[in-house]
């Protein structure tokens, strides 16, 4: 099986504990043993993504007040690092209250729509070689469809509050989504060609540790298609310059006006893990995710140069491959923020138009080029054809 | 045992679905449930090994079909607003138990006609062993550029067809 | 349980909704919503025999076509709904009675 389990089967204490226990149920219990890992491995990267979540906004408060010169949070533990869970604790006592002219069924449903289409992405964001939780062949294609359960969860959230604001946010927020989605396919499209396959364990697996071999460095072409990608994410997780459907000094907060408590919370906390997993999927496309310089990630070498045991080198390989995507995915997410507190609003007509007058032209030819690159020069990466170049003046000589 | 447990949600999911986008009164409600029942169409595909179907399903129906149905929900007049100018302001009802038993009564016996016709298709399949995880992606690939190249080619030309025709409907005139 | 005759089953049952959608609502997003019902109806139909009866995809190429058309239908189904709700200011179908003789 093509997912996490695959990896912690490798070791010789699972398949000890997999024989003992069919022994012991008098069953074949690969199955119920693989179920239980994969139940334990989604509920960690479900609660670290969460946590990621919740340092997202203290983040998000200590960079701006770094921009503005400002303290931020200082009070909660070292630093004001534990200021998320002071907020989730005023969020889960705060009254739980719903408008009487709302929509109760789509006003409960829809922060848990965000949410699930949130999580549901989680499945296929590729942590390290060993550590995505399934390695989909078409994995590229599932993050695209269940990332626009957001925009529905955010839309359905706007109308249900029957709230002008609400609904003016809800509206904007669908509208933006499902404009942004065409460049933003497009521009994946472009890696995808290159790749030759729909899974983010093969795009990953196409690149190499050092810059030169990323997929964004592979041809002119990409390293536009790398930019258009990211604009068009920060506009699908409404993020600011684009965060208009929570314009919150025209539309009061938008979408999330009428929201309190949890709900809220939900929310905000399905935005600030979208973000992380948008940027997990611009490294692993085009940054080269969970690549590690000379090979370190695969662990061979610490096994022959160390003599470590082999599964302990592929253990810390594969530590060093999180760490890498852990660490791209992050100088993103700090990018984003600063973006946001740099870059004022655009307005709603300027949106548009530079989704369908700019970024959608510019991805279409972006493919139209990728294609052609690939065409003409049989795959090969701009430093590979400037090496090739380099050792045929040489061979002059 | 997972794939026969994925069957079980992804059909619950589809009927229930499908049936309260019949029972429902909103609109709006309906269109949710309509996400729900194509979800677990897309989970049936999964079902049946077909990968790409599963993917595609999701992104066209989550991320286009359902959020244009919404759209033009609230374009016009958002589901409350059912009546016409005539004065006809109700749904036809669907709640009289007389409805019922004459749908439920033509669809089973509908139904078993049409089982007593497909009985020997169905006694004569057999489920092909599809290799465990291989993908369909290229295959379709392969098949729509050489076998399906015509369908496919007349297939873009119907969306571009359908992108400028909805686009020049539904401008509205100037003067 | 995963036979052929269930998934008949549960497209003979979507295809049914569509239709009772269609019946019984006079909103033309109503019905619009009907139509989508039986079209995944046809493809999952599709699916199902390519996977149980042979097995050479061709049934997938099929339920893709489908979904193409489907997606088009929807596209420019609401388009004319949107425009006959700017000149009728409704989108009920006994309001379309103008090429009524």
């Amino acid at each position: 099986m093509n997912s996490v389990v695959s990896y912690f089967s490798q070791t010789e204490g699972y398949q000890a504990i997999v024989k003992t226990l069919s022994e012991l149920l008098g069953f074949d219990a690969t199955s119920l043993v693989a179920f239980i890992v994969f139940g334990a491995v989604v509920t960690i990267v479900v609660t670290v993504l969460a946590t990621i979540g919740g340092l997202g906004t203290y983040a998000e408060r200590k960079i701006s007040a770094d921009l503005q010169m400002r303290q931020g949070p200082n009070r909660v533990g070292p630093f004001g690092i534990l200021q998320f869970l002071a907020d989730g604790v005023k969020m889960i006592l705060k009254e739980d209250i719903v408008p009487r002219q709302a929509d109760r069924f789509l006003f409960n449903i829809s922060p848990l729509l965000c949410l699930l289409g949130v999580f549901a992405s989680l499945a296929v964001v590729p942590f390290s070689s060993g550590f995505t939780l399934v390695n989909l062949n078409v994995g590229i294609i599932y993050l695209l469809g269940v990332a626009s359960i957001v925009g529905i969860g955010i839309f359905l959230g706007g109308y249900s509050s029957n709230s002008k604001w609400s609904m003016l946010g809800g509206m904007r927020g669908a509208s933006q989504i499902i404009s942004y989605e065409i460049p933003v396919t497009l521009s994946i499209l472009a890696a995808v060609v290159i790749v030759g396959g729909l899974s983010f364990g093969a795009a990953t697996e196409a690149q190499g540790g050092l810059p030169h071999q990323w997929l964004i460095f592979h041809n002119p072409f990409t390293f536009i298609a790398f930019f258009v990608l990211f604009i068009g994410s920060l506009a699908e997780a409404n993020r600011a310059p684009f965060d208009l459907p929570e314009a919150e000094s025209e539309l009061v907060s938008g979408y999330h006006t009428e929201f309190t408590g949890m709900k809220f919370a939900f929310f905000a906390l399905a935005e600030y893990i979208e973000v992380f997993v948008l940027c997990g999927v611009a490294s692993a496309l085009f940054l080269g995710g969970y690549k590690v310089p000379f090979d370190l990630g695969t662990g061979a070498i610490f096994s022959e140069k160390l003599g470590l045991h082999p599964m302990l080198a592929k253990n810390i390989g594969q530590l060093l491959q999180l760490g890498a995507f852990f660490t791209k995915a992050l100088l993103l997410y700090y990018v984003v923020i600063w973006i946001r507190w740099t870059l004022p609003r655009l307005r709603v007509d300027h949106l548009m138009v530079l989704c369908w007058k700019y970024l959608t032209p510019i991805a279409l030819f972006n493919l139209v080029g990728v294609a052609v690159w690939m065409y003409a020069f049989d795959g090969q990466s701009f430093f590979a054809l400037i090496a090739k170049m380099g050792a045929a003046a040489g061979g002059h000589h | 045992m997972f794939g026969s447990t994925l069957f079980i949600i992804s059909a619950l999911l589809t009927l229930g679905g499908a049936f309260m986008v019949v029972a429902s009164k909103n609109l709006v409600h309906a269109c949710v449930f309509l996400l729900a029942s194509l979800f677990g169409v897309a989970g049936l595909y999964a079902t049946l090994g077909a990968d790409f179907l599963a993917a595609i399903q999701l992104v066209v129906y989550a991320g286009g079909v359902v959020i244009l149905m919404l759209f033009a929900i609230m374009l016009t007049g958002g589901s409350q607003d059912l009546s016409n100018k005539y004065g006809l302001n109700k749904i036809p009802g669907m709640g009289s138990v007389r409805t019922y038993i004459a749908g439920g009564l033509s669809a089973l016996v509908i139904s078993l006609v049409v089982l007593k016709i497909l009985a020997n298709v169905i006694k004569s399949a057999q489920v092909g062993e599809l290799p465990e995880f291989t993908t369909t992606v290229e295959k379709i690939g392969t098949m729509l550029l050489t076998d399906h190249i015509l369908a496919f080619e007349i297939s873009s030309i119907l969306l571009l067809g359908a992108l400028i025709g909805a686009a020049v409907i539904s401008r509205p005139r100037k003067g | 349980m995963m036979t052929l005759a269930s998934y008949l089953f549960i497209s003979f049952a979507l295809f049914a909704a569509g239709v009772a959608v269609i019946i019984a609502r006079k909103n033309i997003i109503a019905m619009l919503l009907g139509i989508e019902l039986m079209l995944n109806a046809a493809a999952l139909n599709f699916a199902a025999y390519t996977r149980f009866l042979n097995n050479n995809y061709e049934g997938h190429i099929m339920s893709l076509f489908i979904i193409v058309i489907a997606a088009a239908e929807a596209a420019v189904g609401l388009a004319i709904v949107i425009r006959f709700f700017q000149i009728r200011d409704s989108i009920h179908v006994d309001d379309a009675t103008q090429l009524q003789s």
